[in-house]
C-alpha cells in the first residue's frame, strides 16, 4: 500500500517571487553571524522602525558586494513578509520549514526564520503590520457625563436628563456630543444587537469556511 | 403662586388697551401663531411683509403692534417658564384688566399648545452636537494587507451629530471589533445605571 504524500502548494503560493529565488542562490556565502545581524535589521523594518543605520553598518563591514547584500536583505524580507501573513493557525512549522528546505536555504537558517514567525515576537510583528493597513478609526478614549439641567432661561422647572459623550478617536479626531435619553437607549440597544450578531456570527463561521 | 404679570410693568397697561380694541377672532389667531414660534428663540415670528398686513387688519401702527406682539409673547414665555396653569393665566390676565373673552383665548391657546412648547423647550440644549442618527454595518473581514485569512467579525458604527443650529448632520464612523465593542456596551451600561437612579 503507498501512501503518495502531496504536498501543498508553498506558503509562497505557486510560483516562488523572483527576490526569494535570488537570496537561495547568493545565501551560500553568508556566515550565521552576518545572516542573523542581518534578520535583524530585518525584522526591525518589518515593525515599522528605521533601519538604515543598521543596513550601512552591515554593508560596510561585510566582504560581501552591496548587489550581493541587497538581493539577499529583498529575499529575506519577502520570505518573512510573506508567513507572517499567514495565521500561525493556518501555517504550521513543519510545513514552513519543509518549503524552505525545498528553497535550498541552509538548515541553520532555517531555524532562525522560524523563530521570528513562530516566536513570542510574533504578536508583536502582527500587531505593527498591520497598522499599516487601511481601517475606520477606533474609539481610544470614551467619556461621558450624565446630566440633570434644572432649569434654564426659558424653564424654571426642567428636569431632563440627558447624556453627555466625548470620544477621541484613532485618527486624532474629537467629538462632543449630547445623547438624548431616548437616542441613548437606541445606541444601547443597537451595540447590545451587533453583539449578539457577532456572536451568531462567530459560531457559525467556524464550521464553515475550511483553511 | 405670585403673579408674574403685574400692571406696575410699564408697557403692560398701554398694550391691553391696544390689545382689548382688537377683534376677539383676530387676537385669537394671533395668539395661535405667536404660540407655535415660540420654542424658536431669535426667529422673527411674523416676516415684515406680515407685519405691514396686520397693521392694517388691526388698525394699530408700528409702534402699537410692536408693542401688541411683544406683550403677548412676553406673556406668553413667562407662563412657559413658570409652566404656569390654565387657570391661573387666565385670573392673572383678568387682573391686569385685559378682557375676559382676550384673557379666555389665551388661556385656551396656552392650555392646547402650551405644554408642547414646554416639551420642545426642555428637550432643546446648549451642547454643540446632537446624537440624531445611529446605523451600524457589521462585516467578517477575510484578509488585508498584512494578514491572509483573517476571518475577524467588525462592526462600523455610524453616529449622526447634528449642530442645533443647522441643517446639516455631520457623520462619524467607528470601527469596533469584538472585544472593543463588549466594552463600549459595558460602559453604556454604566450610563444606564446611572440614568436609571435618577428615575
Amino acid at each position: 500500500m503507498s501512501s503518495s504524500h502531496t504536498k501543498d502548494a508553498s506558503f509562497l503560493g505557486g510560483r516562488i517571487p523572483a527576490e526569494i529565488e535570488s537570496m537561495s542562490k547568493n545565501l551560500k556565502d553568508v556566515d550565521q553571524e552576518l545572516f542573523r545581524k542581518i534578520l535583524k535589521a530585518v525584522v526591525s523594518a518589518l515593525e515599522g522602525k528605521d533601519s538604515r543605520e543598521a543596513m550601512k553598518s552591515i554593508a560596510e563591514s561585510s566582504i560581501i558586494p552591496q548587489e550581493r547584500l541587497s538581493h539577499i536583505v529583498a529575499g529575506m524580507y519577502k520570505v518573512l513578509s510573506e508567513a507572517i501573513r499567514i495565521p500561525t493557525s493556518s501555517l504550521k512549522q513543519e510545513a514552513f520549514r519543509e518549503d524552505l528546505r525545498e528553497l535550498r536555504i541552509p538548515e541553520d537558517f532555517i531555524t532562525d526564520f522560524s523563530s521570528v514567525v513562530f516566536g513570542n515576537r510574533r504578536a508583536a510583528l502582527d500587531a505593527a503590520t498591520s497598522q499599516n493597513d487601511p481601517h475606520l478609526p477606533t474609539v481610544e478614549d470614551f467619556k461621558w457625563r450624565v446630566d440633570v439641567a434644572i432649569s434654564t432661561s426659558s424653564l424654571a422647572r426642567a428636569l431632563q436628563p440627558s447624556v453627555l459623550m466625548q470620544m477621541k478617536l484613532s485618527d486624532g479626531s474629537f467629538h462632543r456630543f449630547e445623547v438624548p435619553v431616548s437616542k441613548f437607549q437606541e445606541l444601547r440597544y443597537n451595540v447590545a444587537l451587533i453583539l449578539k450578531e457577532m456572536n451568531d456570527l462567530e459560531k457559525r463561521n467556524i464550521l464553515k469556511i475550511q483553511d | 403662586m405670585t403673579s408674574f404679570i403685574k400692571e406696575t410693568q410699564s408697557s403692560i397697561k398701554e398694550a391691553v388697551t391696544f390689545i382689548n380694541a382688537i377683534d376677539v377672532n383676530k387676537f385669537s389667531r394671533l395668539i395661535s401663531r405667536i404660540i407655535q414660534k415660540l420654542h424658536l428663540k431669535g426667529e422673527r415670528t411674523f416676516s415684515e411683509e406680515e407685519e405691514d398686513k396686520l397693521q392694517a387688519a388691526l388698525s394699530l401702527d408700528k409702534q402699537a403692534l410692536n408693542l401688541v406682539l411683544e406683550t403677548a409673547a412676553f406673556i406668553l414665555e413667562q407662563a412657559v417658564y413658570h409652566n404656569v396653569k390654565p387657570t391661573s393665566l387666565q385670573q392673572q390676565l383678568e387682573a391686569v384688566h385685559l378682557n375676559p373673552d382676550k384673557a379666555e383665548v389665551i388661556s385656551q391657546t396656552w392650555a392646547t399648545a402650551g405644554p408642547e412648547v414646554v416639551e420642545k423647550l426642555k428637550h432643546s440644549t446648549f451642547a454643540p452636537k446632537k446624537l440624531e442618527y445611529v446605523g451600524w454595518q457589521l462585516n467578517l473581514q477575510m484578509a488585508q494587507s498584512s494578514q491572509a485569512r483573517l476571518k475577524s467579525p467588525s462592526a462600523v458604527l455610524q453616529l449622526g451629530l447634528r449642530n442645533e443650529d443647522s441643517e446639516v448632520q455631520e457623520n462619524v464612523f467607528v470601527d469596533f471589533n469584538h472585544q472593543e465593542l463588549l466594552d463600549f456596551y459595558n460602559k453604556l451600561e454604566i450610563v444606564q445605571g446611572q440614568l436609571d437612579t435618577l428615575t
